[in-house]
């Protein structure tokens, strides 16, 4: 049993080492590019003259400052902050989906497959780390990458207050409610993973039993499979809508990119709309952990059981392509 | 001496092509054994059932361990070279160190470092920036870096110059081999591990056409050189092949008829890949 958690453990370090590229950096480059443009907004923002200010923004911006409440503050702060962490979400089930579609398929193209079977790890834990990465390790990444990129955000814009004579402390990091904007990011990587359970599942599936291009096979099997069963309704029982079969598949897509809004019932198109405006974090955190009371969560685990469990099957019978 | 492989009956399938055809065999240990047969006689598919990469139907045993079932617990006693470049590209070599260490209870990270401080690998160089040999002696490193029952080697030094294969096999032999272990290799320049040999194994077709020691072997078959004026009166003893060189012939007979060819010529020991040729030719006529 220990030796088998430690193969479990190094095969996660493996997993680290190989997409930390994506994983880590990815995070960290966001935070950037806002520090960045938050840089560049200041700077530029004397050029665009604007009437109504009489000709002077910063002013005008700083004096609106100074006139806002502390609620509107923190207000404002927490739309910045779950936006973000909304942007973080998206793009961290985008770099996932594709993690999970080469896990299985890389190694088996570039040979390496040979060396880690000439290894004493079984199969099992080779998937089993890959969807390790997905639920546990990636969405940690991304949430001490999101903290990093608010802090460094949070840095420029105090030195351009310092620099306006306004005091940062009681401003900004006064009205900032760290903890419960990182909760609602951390506890949504979880929802997100939750609900994402049966597409990771699948993506593992088609990794590991593609011979050429797995994208095409993830992405075209599920659409025939959808379209012969919507032809297959309207021809034999002209039942043309019994089971929403791409409208299940569009609400996970929704649940899984903005786990945010995965509490939202219902939604109407299939897709979520996540207006942090109109929630507080403490709203998305109770609607988030509210919407997994749903019996189509524990079938979207018992899907990705059994797709997982046939990625491992198949991944015995697989050696080079 | 106790048996470290056997198979009884093994068979392979791709739909109706057969890739083996009841192989019987069993390899003791202690042996060096060469696995040789043309392209797509079934070696790499017998090697990969050994490694439990394939399922095979029929009885296959290597120390105890059905393979295919029980790969993972295997893979403690037995390591491989499939081919030389299959360790991940992306990977340092100290990553790799590490990675192997944490995941096999029987390397030994001291000897890999020791193994790879005679060659010019850095531990900080990823794999794709080293040169085909050096992925090769790295291999060679962790994998000799383990304490295995029994090595299979398919293939390992395919691509590499000559002094890369020659500095393999003598790493092999010398830093590697005892006799409680077994190796199995399988290669196409089988005079370059001739001398290394304790057994020959010809596969062709699927099929073990011949399974013996290195010592049987040579003294069943044997080598005469004749000029031109004994060439007719040999000819007439059917030779099994004959190859011209220096406008002498070489022919291989069997050693039942020794003493009526060795007086027209220079007798010699013939070497395993002209055995190999001539039996492959047998098999054909």
């Amino acid at each position: 049993m220990k030796s088998k958690m430690k193969t479990i453990a190094a095969l996660l370090k493996l997993e680290y080492w190989e997409h930390r590229g994506a994983f880590v950096k990815t995070p960290l480059i966001i935070g950037l590019v806002m520090g960045v443009i938050t840089i560049l907004a200041y700077a530029t923002s004397d050029r665009f003259v604007v009437d109504l200010s009489g000709g002077d923004n910063l002013k005008l911006a700083i004096s609106t400052l100074e006139q806002l409440s502390d609620g509107q503050i923190t207000m404002g702060l927490d739309i910045f902050m779950l936006s973000t962490g909304s942007l973080y979400h998206f793009i961290l089930f985008i770099l996932i989906f594709f993690f999970l579609l080469g896990s299985l398929y890389d190694d088996r193209k570039d040979g390496s497959i040979l060396f880690y079977k000439s290894l004493p790890i079984s199969d099992t834990q080779t998937v089993l780390s890959k969807l390790m990465v997905a639920t546990i390790i990636a969405p940690m990444a991304f949430t001490v990458g999101l903290m990093i990129s608010h802090l460094f955000v949070f840095l420029i814009l105090s030195l351009i207050l310092l620099f306006n004579g306004l005091n940062p402390f009681s401003l900004l990091w006064s009205n900032t409610s760290f903890i419960s904007n990182w909760g609602a990011f951390a506890i949504g990587c979880i929802v997100q993973a939750l609900w994402a359970l049966p597409l990771y599942g699948w993506l593992l599936f088609t990794s590991a039993v593609a011979k050429r291009r797995p994208f095409l096979m993830a992405v075209f099997a599920p659409l025939v499979a959808g379209f012969i069963w919507y032809w297959y309704n309207a021809l034999v029982n002209l039942n043309l809508f019994k089971i929403g079969f791409f409208k299940t598949i569009g609400i996970l897509f929704a649940k899984a990119t903005t786990p945010f809004a995965s509490g939202i019932d219902q939604p109407k198109s299939g897709s979520f709309e996540f207006d942090p405006s109109e929630q507080s974090n403490l709203d998305v955190i109770q609607g988030m952990l509210n919407g997994l009371m749903q019996i189509e969560l524990v079938y979207g685990i018992i899907f990705a059981a059994v797709t997982t469990g046939l990625a491992i099957y198949i991944r015995r019978y697989r050696n080079t392509i | 001496m106790s048996a470290i492989l056997s198979a009884h009956d093994l068979n392979k399938s791709y739909g109706k092509f057969q890739v083996l055809k009841n192989i019987n065999l069993t390899i003791e240990r202690g042996k060096v054994v060469g696995l040789i047969g043309p392209n797509g006689a079934g070696k790499t598919t017998f090697l990969k059932s050994v490694l439990g990469l394939l399922p095979c139907d029929g009885e296959l045993s290597v120390l105890g361990i059905d393979p295919f079932k029980k790969r993972p617990e295997l893979m403690k006693e037995i390591c491989f070279i499939a081919d030389v470049a299959v360790l991940p590209k992306w990977i340092q070599v100290s990553q790799l160190l590490d990675f192997t260490e944490q995941t096999h209870p029987n390397f030994s990270r001291e000897k890999a470092l020791a193994f790879i401080a005679k060659t010019k690998i850095k531990l900080n160089h990823k794999v794709k920036e080293l040169s085909k040999g050096m992925v090769a002696q790295l291999h060679l490193a962790i994998v000799m870096s383990i304490d295995a029952q029994l090595l299979v080697l398919d293939e390992p030094t395919l691509g590499l110059d000559i002094l890369f294969r020659k500095e393999f096999y003598n790493n092999l032999i010398n830093d590697y081999f005892n006799h409680e272990r077994t190796i199995i290799i399988t290669t196409h320049q089988v005079e370059e591990i001739e001398h290394i040999l304790t057994d020959v194994m010809f596969i062709k077709d699927g099929e073990i056409v011949l399974n013996a020691d290195m010592d049987t072997l040579k003294s069943e078959y044997f080598e005469v050189m004749v000029n031109q004026t004994n060439y007719q009166q040999a000819m007439n003893l059917k030779p099994l092949t004959v190859k011209k060189v220096f406008g002498k012939y070489i022919m291989l007979f069997k050693a039942e008829s020794k003493s009526k060819v060795s007086p027209l010529g220079e007798v010699q020991r013939p070497s395993v890949s002209d055995l190999f040729v001539a039996l492959m030719q047998e098999e054909q006529s």
